[in-house]
């Protein structure tokens, strides 16, 4: 069992430490910024990759030292959940990576901490990283108090998938399109799968899902002045509706199983996910091939969907910007990106690159490029991930105990005005 | 010369203990005291002029805070279910292994010892299918004998009782072998005495090896003590604190408002509560052991 104090406190020492070293670092530094994009001078660009898809980026590193051959890039790959803690290290000891992958959830945190550089300064240089070509969705996930502190990379959204031979059992010849439909879908599945079957799959883990679906009620999150607007009727509305799919069994609250296999077996006939499950079902579950599709979300006021994705981030204690501007700017090119999604099945973020054959032909891809039109990031602010826990633990209480929800929401609104303060 | 040596060699003995429990004990203790009188978060980390000192606020917020609150009575529950399972299991198992004389008791020290060997991370994996909804095996084993399912991780109570079965069965192990090593410390012509003046093997069990083995009981009590108040991993790795806080232990509540929500003035105040906390329990406990001593 680890010793709590050394916890948190040789963590915080030793990156005091570090930080100690770094700032003399940084003034030595001061000069080489400028000289760092030289085309003359040899620079090594450190690159901070997330996740599975980081081992493929030292493929597209070489791609760019052969184009620039001053400009090393030397790729270091970071799983997700370590990576904040990485970061932190690397904020305190002011020392890091020159070019970092951002969750979208991290870019608000960060940026207030002031670490992440404005890219502004580089559009005209670099047009690749002009806002106008990406997403508005993915641009506004990157900005943080009207600052461009990162690029959108790739993006993603969610949308349904489902099964269409269980749907058309139950009389459903397409997707449900409205939340009733959604709804009456899913316990008519439930009915007819019989037990231990399911209607559809809410992940009550997921944070953003509860956001997304208030949206889609008209709901604002945000009053005028910028205060938490979670106790809004239409946000109550619409946590009521997903809540209802619990109560009345026809979402599992602790189902114990993946996600593909229940798929597969029709125990979970539906579910909203992102794109990188169309791969896995393809995959793992090749049996139930053109036996399953992809929906835009049902609808109440509109079926808009969360974005979510990764961007680049130039960090602010880098040395070479300006190489590091072009490496961003590379990555951001349409070609490069779609290359990238060959690679990684991860979708462009640049619009113009969705002109390419293979996504527009793609049914699936079709349905997520509908999607991505509409779709809209969870707000850039610094107290978000405490926010979103929070509505979990006042969810859960919801859906384990069928709490009032309005008054739950209530407290949760509290809750969030106390940490946005 | 030789004096001088002489009186100088202990400090240079034990000169690079002092220095490493300085540098990585009680240098970071002061530290985490001072942050936990500021309001240092990530921008803070990034530029120490803006970490204001707010006094003791950091510790007004999180003694009212019901969270933390639930925290400190789960870790309580922890303790007090936990800790005394632990010392009479692995006194039980100690005891049975030293009886036997047999080979195989010797293969089941390695069975008894291997659960605290194994990584967390790969037992987590293991017990999160054991205990898992649909497919886990003691559900299984329930449905077969016709009792219904029990919701293992997802009842807080039960959570709580289900992340100390999982660390008894990694404690139980560590603390065997202590036991069993007092055990063998115990001369043999006590045994034989009594044997002579014709006691039972319960008799020399109650009144001799259990007395003979107060100071390990002891010195396990306490490390188990200290080691269940910072009950960390298993909710960590297993529950993440759910469900519904029901799992979340005091220095979980640390880790994640110091790591993951950046709060690291009010994480470090909570560090604090928690280490004062373990000084007193520990101090309460080596009173009672003096007074125990005392009446012998």
């Amino acid at each position: 069992m680890k010793k709590t104090m050394t916890l948190i406190t040789a963590g915080v020492l030793t990156v005091g430490m570090l930080a100690g070293c770094g700032a003399k670092n940084d003034t030595n530094g001061g000069n080489a910024s400028e000289g760092g994009g030289d085309s003359n001078e040899k620079v090594t660009l450190t690159v901070w990759g997330m996740g599975e898809e980081a081992k493929t980026l030292p493929k597209f590193a070489d791609e760019f030292t052969k184009e620039n051959p001053n400009i090393k890039v030397n790729v270091q790959a970071l799983p997700w959940d370590q990576g904040h803690d990485k970061l932190l290290t690397a904020v305190a000891s002011k020392k890091g990576p020159d070019v970092v992958q951002m969750g979208s959830s991290w870019v608000a945190e960060f940026a207030d901490a002031g670490v992440l550089a404005d890219l502004s300064p580089y559009v005209t240089q670099y047009p690749e990283l002009n806002p106008d070509n990406f997403y508005p969705g993915a641009v506004a996930a990157g900005k943080y108090n009207d600052k461009y502190v990162s690029s959108p990379w790739y993006v993603e959204t969610r949308v349904l998938f489902y099964r269409t031979d269980m749907l058309k059992s139950v009389g459903f010849d397409k997707a449900p399109a409205t939340w009733d439909e959604l709804s009456d879908a899913a316990q008519k599945l439930t009915k007819a799968g019989g037990s231990g079957k399911y209607g559809m799959s809410i992940d009550p883990k997921e944070q953003s899902l509860g956001f997304m679906f208030a949206r889609q009620n008209g709901a604002n999150w945000f009053t005028a002045d910028n205060q938490p607007n979670f106790n809004d009727p239409k946000f109550v509305e619409a946590v009521s509706y997903v809540n209802s799919f619990y109560q009345n069994g026809s979402a599992p609250k602790d189902l114990g199983l993946d996600i593909v296999p229940a798929f597969k077996e029709g125990i979970l006939p539906m579910f909203i996910s992102g794109p990188w499950m169309i791969k896995l079902i393809q995959d793992q579950a090749p049996e139930i091939n053109g036996k399953w599709a992809l929906a835009v979300l049902p609808k109440k006021e509109n079926n808009m969907s969360v974005l979510g994705g990764s961007n680049l981030s130039i960090f602010e204690y880098s040395k070479n910007k300006d190489a590091a501007a072009k490496f961003v700017a590379y990555m951001s090119k349409a070609e490069t990106q779609l290359k990238w999604m060959d690679s990684t099945s991860s979708l462009p973020a640049v619009t113009s690159a969705w002109d390419n054959d293979k996504l527009k032909n793609d049914p699936n891809y079709q349905v997520i490029g509908e999607q991505l039109k509409t779709a809209q990031p969870m707000p850039v602010l610094k107290s978000w991930a405490q926010i979103g826990d929070s509505y979990l633990k006042h969810f859960e209480v919801i859906y384990r105990s069928n709490a009032d929800v309005k008054k739950e929401m209530d407290s949760f609104n509290a809750d969030a005005a106390k940490l946005m303060k | 010369m030789k004096g001088f040596l002489n009186r100088q060699a202990p400090y240079v003995f034990i000169a690079p203990t002092l220095i490493l429990l300085t540098l990585f004990s009680l240098v970071p203790i002061v530290v985490a005291l001072v942050i936990s009188l500021t309001d240092m978060d990530l921008g803070g980390l990034a530029n120490f002029d803006s970490i204001g000192f707010i006094g003791f606020d950091n510790y007004v917020e999180v003694l009212t805070d019901p969270v933390f609150m639930k925290s400190i009575l789960n870790t309580l529950f922890y303790v007090v279910i936990g800790v005394p399972l632990v010392i009479l299991f692995s006194l039980a198992v100690a005891l049975l292994i030293n009886l036997g004389t047999s080979r195989i008791f010797k293969a089941f020290r390695v069975v008894y010892y291997l659960p605290s060997v194994t990584n967390i991370v790969a037992v987590a994996v293991v017990w999160s299918y054991l205990y898992n909804p649909s497919l886990g095996l003691f559900n299984y084993l329930l449905n077969a004998i016709g009792l219904p399912d029990v919701q293992w991780l997802t009842q807080p109570t039960t959570a709580k009782l289900s992340l100390i079965l999982l660390a008894l069965w990694k404690a139980v192990g560590l603390n065997m072998i202590i036991f069993i090593a007092a055990l063998q410390g115990i001369p043999k012509s006590y045994y034989e005495a009594a044997q002579l003046d014709g006691a039972s093997l319960w008799q020399q069990v109650t009144k001799i090896t259990i007395p003979m083995l107060r100071f390990a009981i002891f010195f396990v009590s306490i490390t188990t003590m200290i080691g269940w108040l910072q009950f960390f991993e298993e909710p960590f790795v297993m529950t993440n604190g759910g469900p519904l806080d029901g799992t979340l232990s005091v220095s979980l509540f640390i880790y994640q408002n110091g790591f993951k929500f950046n709060n690291f003035g009010y994480a470090a105040a909570g560090s604090f509560v928690l280490f004062v906390f373990i000084i007193a329990i520990t101090l309460i406990q080596l009173r009672l052991q003096k007074n125990e001593s005392d009446m012998t």
